[in-house]
C-alpha cells in the first residue's frame, strides 16, 4: 500500500507518515488551525472569495466549484445554516477520505470551521458510511480533543464564533452518499434522493440553508487559506485548481493513495511507471476505470501514446472524467463481460428504488449479464442493454441511474471482443 | 396561486395560463395528454415514475412534467418520438416484474396501469428474464396487498401520512425488492381505505369487496355517504340487485371529498342486502306476543285504524333518513295526525345554532384554506373524517394555525397549533372567554388552564389574515351554541372573515334541522304522548315499554321494533332517491342504487301510505322530486331549489341559511354565566390519547353487518396466516379459531 505524492509537495498526505498526525499536538505542531486563526480575521466574502479562486471543485464525484457553490447559501436569511462532511464514501474502487479521516482528522474540523465560519454556520455534521464505523471514534476524540482546546463549542479561540461537530453514521447505503439522500438520511428518514430545486444551498438539512462537501473537498480548505486561493490553484491548472487524490488498485504493483497536481501528465506514465507498473509483467494493460466505478471505462487504446492528462478537462477529452478518483486498472486477464456484470449487481443492489428506470432497469440488466455469464447469451442482448441504458440515462430521478447506466454503455461499446464472445458462443446451446 | 397569465407554447401553439401552474395540468387540460402515475394534485410531488417526460426548450434533459411550474415564454414538446420512446421505455420497465395477468386481478377494467400502457401501445415485449414476485396478503381486515403489481408510486403512502396523519403504511426493502407494507406486517389505523382508492395498480386491495366481481359488471350510482355529516360523495357499485362496493375513485364520481372517504363509507355497506333485513311488514297484535307477517295494504290499515282517532300522537324521525322522508314524517304528523308532537332523534339540537347564525357556514374548501381554525370539543377525525382531513392538510400544506379545545388529548391534536386542555363539562367556560376578556379569569379557574393560554387564543384569532373558522362538537349548550353562533362580528375585520362550521354527528342532521321546523325535543314528545310513529330507532327505547301503540320504520330489528306493535320494513339509502343536507349546508343528492331489498320501501311513501289511508293526499305522486319541490316551497333555506340544480355533484348546492345580524342575546349569556360559575373548577382532564377509530369502529346497526368490523371493533387482532383471510382466522369477537 503505497501513500504518497508525486509531482507536488504532499499537502492532503502531508502527515499521513507522522507519527500521531491525528493528535492535536502533531497537527498543531505541523501547522494546524493556524489557517482558521487566520479565516477568523477575514470577512465572509473574502474567505468565499479565496476558494473561488483557487477553483476548487469538489471532490465527491460530480466536480461542482466549491465557491461557486458556498456563495448560493443565503447567508442573511434568518434560518439556521449547516455545514455537513460527506464522508459516505461509498463509490467502488474509492478510498482515499478514508485516509483522511483516519491519520488527518483536524484537518477536516478545520476546514468544516472554515466553512462554517464563511456561511455563517453554527453546525456541522459528518456523515460516515456505515461501514466505517470506526472512523468515527477517532473523530470523535479530535473532536473532543479539539473543544478543549476551545476550537470547537463557544467563542472559538475568543472570535465570538460559536460552532459545533457532531459526527452521525449511515447504514451501508451507496445513494446515502448522493447529498440529498444523506440529508434525509441525516434527520433519520428512508435514504431517499430529494428533488432537486430547491438544492440544499437553499434548503437542505431540515430545509435549512445547507451545504454538503466531500472529505477531500473539505480537508482542502484550510490549504487554500493558507497559501491563498491563486497559489493553491497554480498547482494544478486554470479550470482544476490545486491537488487531487487517487485511490488506485487492480493489476499494478504499487496500489494505493496517490497525491497529483491536477493536470498531472501523464495517464500512461502514471499507470506503468508511478504505480510501480502492471502486476504481472507478461499480462498488458487492458482497461482502466479511472473515476470510480461510475465513470466511462477506457480501453488500453485510449491511454497508451495519447498522454491523457490527469484532470477534469483532460479525461473528459479523452472519454471519462475524473469521478471521485477511483482508479481502478486491469489487466488482460479480465473478461469485461464479467467485471460489467459485477458492477451492475453493486447498483441493483444499491438503486434506492425510488424511481422506475434505474430501480426495474438495474434489475433487468442484472439479469441479463447473469444469465450471459451462465452461458446462455444471445446476439441481441447487446443492442438489448445499449437500449435499456439509453432508457434509464437522463431519465432517473438522481444521477444514480445514469452512474449504473455509463460503465455498461462504454463497456459494450469499448470492449465489444469481450461481449461477442459470449452472446454468439452460446455454450449451452440454445 | 397567482393571477398573473403567462404564455406558454405546448407543441406548438401558445396558451395563457396562470403563473406557477404545475404544466402536467396545463397540458392535460389542454388536450396533450400526460401518462402519469405518481403525480396527484393533492399530495406532495413524488417525481419517481418518470411517465410524464417532456421536453423544455433551454433545459438539457427531458424533464418531468409533475414537477415543473409553468414560466413565462416557455416552450414546450410533448409529442415526439423521443417523448414516445421515453413513455414506451417506463411503461416496459412498470411492466418487466408485473406479472401481466389482469384477467385475474383484481383491479383490471379499472387499472391506470393497464390503461396507460394499452392506450401508449406499442409495447414490445423484450423482458425474458425470470419476474421478481411476491405472495398476496393481508394487511388488515379491510386492505389486502398484492405486492407484485406495484409499481412503487407512493400515492398510498402519501395519502395516509399528508391526509390521515397515520404513516402506517410505508415502503420496506430497498431497489427492486422494494415493497409497500406496514411496520409489523398490520395495519393498525383507522382502516379508511384511501390507500386503496388512490392505488392506481391492483396492489393494494378492498379485502371486502375483493374478487366478488369484475368492475365493468357493476352499475354505477352516485350518492352521498350515510355517515359522517360530511356528506361525502361516493359511487355505489352494484349488479343484480346487491351492492357491491363503495368507492370514490376520480373516474366515477368527483365530490366535494375528491377520493377521500372512511372506513365506515367505504366498507360499511353490508348492511343493505344483508340477510336479516326485515323482509315484510310486522305486525304484533297483543304485547309482548310474536310480530306476525301481514301485507302492506293490511299494515297500513292496522296503523290508520288505531291512530285515526289518538290525540296527539308522536312522530320521530331519525336525522339519517332523507330531507324527503323527515319533512313527510312532519307532514304526516301535523297534516294528518294533527299533532305537533315531533321530532328529530338526534343526539343534540342545531336550532340554537342555525337560529343565531352570524356568519355563512363554509364548505370543505375552505377549511382547506383557512388561516385560522378553532376548535371546540368534537372529535371529528372519528366523527367527521372529511373535515378532519381538511384540517390536518390546512396545518401541513397551508400552514393554518389550528387551535383545539379539549378535555381530552385527541389524535388530532397533533396537527394542532395550540392545544387548550380543559376540564371535562367546561366547554362553556371557554366560550364565555372567547366572548369577553373580562371573563378570562373565571373561566380560565373553571377550564383549569393558565390564563396566558386564553390570551394566546386571542391573539392567534385577532392575528389572522384570511379565513378564520369557528367549529364545535356537540357538548355545547343551548346557549353556548346561540352565543357562539352570534359573535362573527366580534373577530371578523377587513382582512378576516369570519364562518361556521358545526360537527353534527349524522348524515342528515343539519337537513333535518332544517326541514323539520317547529319539531320539539325528542324528550317532550317521548313523555308527551302515548303513540308513535319512529322512523329509524331510538338510542334509548325503554320509555316505548309503557305506550299503548308504536309503530317504527326499520330495516334490521332493533330494541325499538322489539317494543313496536307495528314494524314497517324501511329502505336503506342505496334503496331510494332523495337528499341529505350536510354540515356545509350542502344540499346533496341521494339516488336509488338497486331495487327494494325484500318489501321495503322508502320512509317518506310508508308516511305517505298513512297519511292517505287517513284521508290526507299530499300529492306526491309517488316522486320523489315532488317531495323535495315541496320542502323547497316550504323552507326557506331551500327555495327554489329542484333535483335537477342538484345534479353535479361537483358543484355542490349550499342551503340559504339565514345569516342575523347580533343579536341581544344578553339572557342566554346571563344562563352561560351562572352556569359557567356554578362549575366545580376542579382539576378533571382525561389525559389519554383514545385509539384510533375508537368511534368509527363501533359495532352499530348498520356497520355491525360487516363481519370485518367485529375484528375492527375487537381491537383489530393480527392473525397468525397473513395468506388467509382473517374472518376464518377470528370468531366474530376476535377469538382465535381453529384453522380447519
Ligand atoms: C449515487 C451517488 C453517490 C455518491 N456518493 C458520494 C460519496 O460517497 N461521497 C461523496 O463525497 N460524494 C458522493 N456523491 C456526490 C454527492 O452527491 C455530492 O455531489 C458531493 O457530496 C458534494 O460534495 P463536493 O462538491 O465536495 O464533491 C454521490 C453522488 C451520487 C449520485
Ligand atoms: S436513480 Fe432513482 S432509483 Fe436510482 S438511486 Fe436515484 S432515485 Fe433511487
Ligand atoms: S387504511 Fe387509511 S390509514 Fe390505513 S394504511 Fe390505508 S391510508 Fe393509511
Ligand atoms: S401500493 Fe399502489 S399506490 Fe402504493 S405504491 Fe404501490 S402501486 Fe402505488
Ligand atoms: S407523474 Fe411525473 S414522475 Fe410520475
Amino acid at each position: 500500500m503505497e501513500i504518497k505524492a508525486i509531482g507536488c509537495e504532499p499537502l492532503q498526505l502531508k502527515r499521513m507518515h507522522v507519527k500521531d498526525g491525528h493528535t492535536l499536538k502533531v497537527y498543531e505542531k505541523t501547522g494546524g488551525y493556524k489557517s482558521l486563526k487566520k479565516a477568523l480575521e477575514m470577512t465572509q466574502d473574502d474567505i468565499i472569495n479565496e476558494v473561488k479562486a483557487s477553483a476548487l471543485r469538489g471532490r465527491g464525484g460530480a466536480g461542482f466549484p466549491t465557491g461557486m457553490k458556498w456563495s448560493f447559501v443565503p447567508r442573511q436569511s434568518p434560518k439556521p445554516k449547516y455545514v455537513v462532511c460527506n464522508a459516505d464514501e461509498s463509490e467502488p474502487g474509492t478510498f482515499k477520505d478514508r485516509y483522511l479521516l483516519e491519520r488527518d482528522p483536524h484537518a477536516l474540523i478545520e476546514g468544516m470551521l472554515i466553512a462554517a465560519f464563511a456561511l455563517g454556520s453554527e453546525c456541522c455534521y459528518i456523515y460516515f458510511r456505515g461501514e466505517y464505523n470506526y472512523l468515527i471514534d477517532i473523530m470523535d476524540k479530535a473532536i473532543e480533543e479539539a473543544r478543549k482546546a476551545n476550537l470547537v463549542g463557544k467563542n472559538i479561540l475568543g472570535s465570538g464564533f460559536n460552532c459545533e461537530v457532531f459526527t452521525q453514521t449511515g447504514a451501508g447505503a451507496y445513494i446515502c452518499g448522493e447529498e440529498t439522500a444523506l440529508l434525509s438520511s441525516l434527520e433519520g428518514y428512508r435514504g431517499h434522493p430529494r428533488m432537486k430545486p430547491p438544492f440544499p444551498a437553499i434548503e437542505g438539512l431540515y430545509a435549512c440553508p445547507t451545504v454538503v462537501n466531500n472529505v477531500e473537498t473539505l480537508t482542502a480548505v484550510p490549504q487554500i487559506i493558507e497559501m491563498g486561493g491563486e497559489n493553491w490553484r497554480n498547482l494544478g491548472t486554470e479550470k482544476s485548481g490545486g491537488t487531487k487524490l487517487w485511490s488506485v488498485s487492480g493489476h499494478v504493483k504499487k496500489p494505493g493513495v496517490y497525491e497529483l497536481p491536477m493536470g498531472y501528465s501523464n495517464l500512461e506514465k502514471f499507470i506503468l511507471e508511478d504505480c510501480g507498473g502492471m502486476l504481472h509483467d507478461d499480462k498488458k494493460l487492458k482497461a482502466c476505470i479511472p473515476g470510480g466505478s461510475s465513470v466511462y471505462i477506457m480501453n488500453a487504446e485510449q491511454i497508451i501514446g495519447k498522454n491523457v492528462l490527469m484532470d477534469y478537462e483532460g479525461l473528459v477529452a479523452a472519454g471519462s472524467s475524473v469521478g471521485s478518483g477511483g482508479f481502478i486498472v486491469m489487466d488482460e486477464t479480465v473478461d469485461v463481460m464479467e467485471s460489467t456484470k459485477n458492477l451492475i449487481e453493486f447498483y441493483k443492489h444499491e438503486s434506492c428504488g425510488w424511481c422506475t428506470p434505474c430501480r426495474e432497469g438495474t434489475d433487468w440488466l442484472n439479469k441479463i449479464l447473469k444469465r450471459i455469464s451462465e452461458g446462455n447469451g444471445r446476439p441481441e442482448d447487446a443492442q438489448l442493454m445499449l437500449d435499456i441504458c439509453d432508457n434509464i440515462e437522463g431519465k432517473s430521478f438522481c444521477p444514480l441511474g445514469d452512474a449504473a447506466a455509463w460503465p455498461v454503455q462504454s463497456a459494450i461499446k469499448r470492449f465489444p471482443e469481450d461481449f461477442k464472445n459470449w452472446l454468439f458462443r452460446n455454450t449451452n446451446g440454445n | 396561486m397567482s393571477e398573473e397569465l403567462i404564455k406558454v407554447t405546448i407543441n406548438g401553439t401558445e396558451y395563457e395560463v396562470e403563473k406557477g401552474r404545475r404544466l402536467i395540468e396545463v397540458c392535460n387540460e389542454n388536450g396533450c395528454n400526460i401518462p402519469s402515475f405518481c403525480y396527484y394534485s393533492d399530495l406532495q410531488v413524488q417525481a419517481s415514475c418518470r411517465m410524464c417526460l417532456v421536453r423544455i426548450d433551454k433545459m438539457p434533459k427531458l424533464q418531468t412534467s409533475c414537477t415543473i411550474n409553468c414560466t413565462d415564454g416557455m416552450v414546450v414538446t410533448t409529442n415526439t418520438e423521443e417523448i414516445a420512446k421515453a413513455q414506451r421505455a417506463m411503461s416496459e420497465f412498470l411492466l418487466a416484474n408485473h406479472p401481466l395477468d389482469c384477467p385475474v386481478c383484481d383491479r383490471g377494467g379499472e387499472c391506470d396501469l393497464q390503461e396507460t400502457v394499452m392506450s401508449a401501445g406499442n409495447v414490445e415485449e423484450r423482458f425474458h428474464e425470470p419476474k421478481n414476485s411476491f405472495a398476496e396478503k393481508f394487511l388488515s381486515p379491510m386492505v389486502a396487498n398484492d405486492q407484485q403489481r406495484c409499481i412503487l408510486c407512493k400515492r398510498c403512502t402519501r395519502v395516509c401520512d399528508e391526509w390521515m396523519g397515520e404513516t402506517v403504511i410505508e415502503a420496506g426493502n430497498r431497489g427492486v425488492n422494494t415493497v409497500i407494507g406496514t411496520y409489523g406486517g398490520w395495519l393498525n389505523c383507522s382502516q379508511c381505505g384511501n390507500c386503496v382508492e388512490v392505488c392506481p395498480t391492483g396492489t393494494l386491495l378492498d379485502a371486502v369487496y375483493r374478487h366478488e366481481t369484475r368492475p365493468w359488471e357493476l352499475e354505477r350510482t352516485v350518492s352521498t355517504d350515510v355517515y359522517s355529516s360530511d356528506g361525502m360523495q361516493l359511487s355505489i357499485g352494484s349488479r343484480g340487485g346487491k351492492v357491491h362496493r363503495i368507492v370514490a375513485r376520480d373516474r366515477y364520481v368527483n365530490g366535494l371529498n375528491g377520493e377521500f372517504l372512511d372506513v365506515k363509507a367505504r366498507f360499511g355497506h353490508e348492511f343493505v342486502n344483508h340477510p336479516d333485513r326485515i323482509k315484510t311488514p310486522l305486525i304484533r297484535y297483543k304485547k309482548g306476543g310474536k310480530a306476525i307477517p301481514a301485507t302492506w295494504d293490511d299494515a297500513i290499515s292496522f296503523v290508520a285504524d288505531k291512530l285515526k282517532d289518538s290525540k296527539n300522537v308522536g312522530v320521530v324521525a331519525s336525522p339519517r333518513l332523507t330531507n324527503e322522508s323527515i319533512f313527510t314524517l312532519k307532514r304526516l304528523a301535523t297534516e294528518a295526525l294533527n299533532s305537533d308532537n315531533y321530532a328529530v332523534s338526534d343526539a343534540y339540537n342545531l336550532a340554537p345554532f342555525f337560529d343565531n347564525l352570524s356568519a355563512p357556514l363554509c364548505n370543505h374548501k375552505e377549511i382547506r384554506y383557512a388561516k385560522t381554525i378553532l376548535l371546540i370539543g368534537g372529535e371529528p377525525e372519528e366523527e367527521q373524517t372529511y373535515t378532519a382531513k381538511q384540517m390536518r392538510q390546512a396545518v401541513r400544506n397551508g400552514g393554518a394555525k389550528l387551535i383545539i379545545v379539549n378535555d381530552t388529548p385527541i389524535n388530532l391534536i397533533k396537527s394542532a397549533t395550540q392545544f387548550v386542555h380543559v376540564n371535562k363539562g367546561s366547554y362553556e367556560a371557554f366560550v364565555l372567554a372567547l366572548l369577553d376578556k373580562k371573563n378570562d379569569k373565571v373561566s380560565a379557574k373553571k377550564l383549569g388552564v393558565d390564563k396566558a393560554e386564553l390570551e394566546k387564543v386571542r391573539v392567534t384569532i385577532a392575528a389572522t389574515e384570511g379565513d378564520f373558522i369557528i367549529m364545535f362538537g356537540g357538548d355545547l349548550s343551548a346557549e353556548a351554541q346561540a352565543v357562539l353562533a352570534n359573535s362573527a362580528e366580534k373577530f371578523a375585520s377587513d382582512k378576516c372573515k369570519v364562518l361556521y362550521h358545526p360537527l353534527p354527528l349524522y348524515n342528515n342532521s343539519v337537513g333535518a334541522n332544517d326541514v323539520m321546523q317547529g319539531k320539539k325535543s325528542l324528550g317532550e314528545v317521548l313523555k308527551e304522548s302515548k303513540s308513535f310513529i319512529i322512523g329509524g330507532s331510538l338510542q334509548d327505547a325503554n320509555i316505548l315499554e309503557e305506550k299503548d301503540f308504536v309503530v317504527a320504520f326499520e330495516l334490521f330489528e332493533t330494541e325499538t321494533t322489539d317494543k313496536a306493535d307495528v314494524i314497517l320494513p324501511a329502505a336503506s339509502f342505496a334503496e331510494v332517491d332523495g337528499t341529505y343536507t350536510n354540515n356545509a349546508g350542502n344540499v346533496q343528492r341521494v339516488r336509488k342504487a338497486i331495487d327494494f331489498v325484500n318489501q321495503s320501501k322508502p320512509d317518506w311513501l310508508i308516511a305517505d301510505a298513512i297519511a292517505k289511508e287517513l284521508g290526507v293526499d299530499f300529492g306526491y305522486q309517488s316522486s320523489a322530486s315532488a317531495v323535495f319541490k315541496a320542502i323547497a316551497d316550504s323552507v326557506p333555506a331551500y327555495e327554489g331549489l329542484r333535483y335537477p340544480a342538484l345534479k353535479n355533484e361537483s358543484k355542490p348546492v349550499q342551503a340559504k341559511h339565514t345569516i342575523h345580524s347580533a343579536k341581544d342575546l344578553s339572557n342566554e349569556i346571563k344562563a352561560l354565566t351562572e352556569r359557567v360559575e356554578a362549575l366545580a373548577g376542579e382539576t378533571n382532564k382525561n389525559n389519554e390519547t383514545p385509539r384510533i377509530g375508537h368511534k368509527l369502529h363501533r359495532l352499530t346497526t348498520l356497520t355491525s353487518r360487516t363481519p370485518q368490523f367485529h375484528l375492527l371493533a375487537n381491537g383489530n387482532p393480527k392473525p397468525e396466516n397473513l395468506h388467509v383471510s382473517p374472518l376464518k382466522q377470528f370468531d366474530t369477537d376476535g377469538k382465535a379459531v381453529a384453522a380447519s
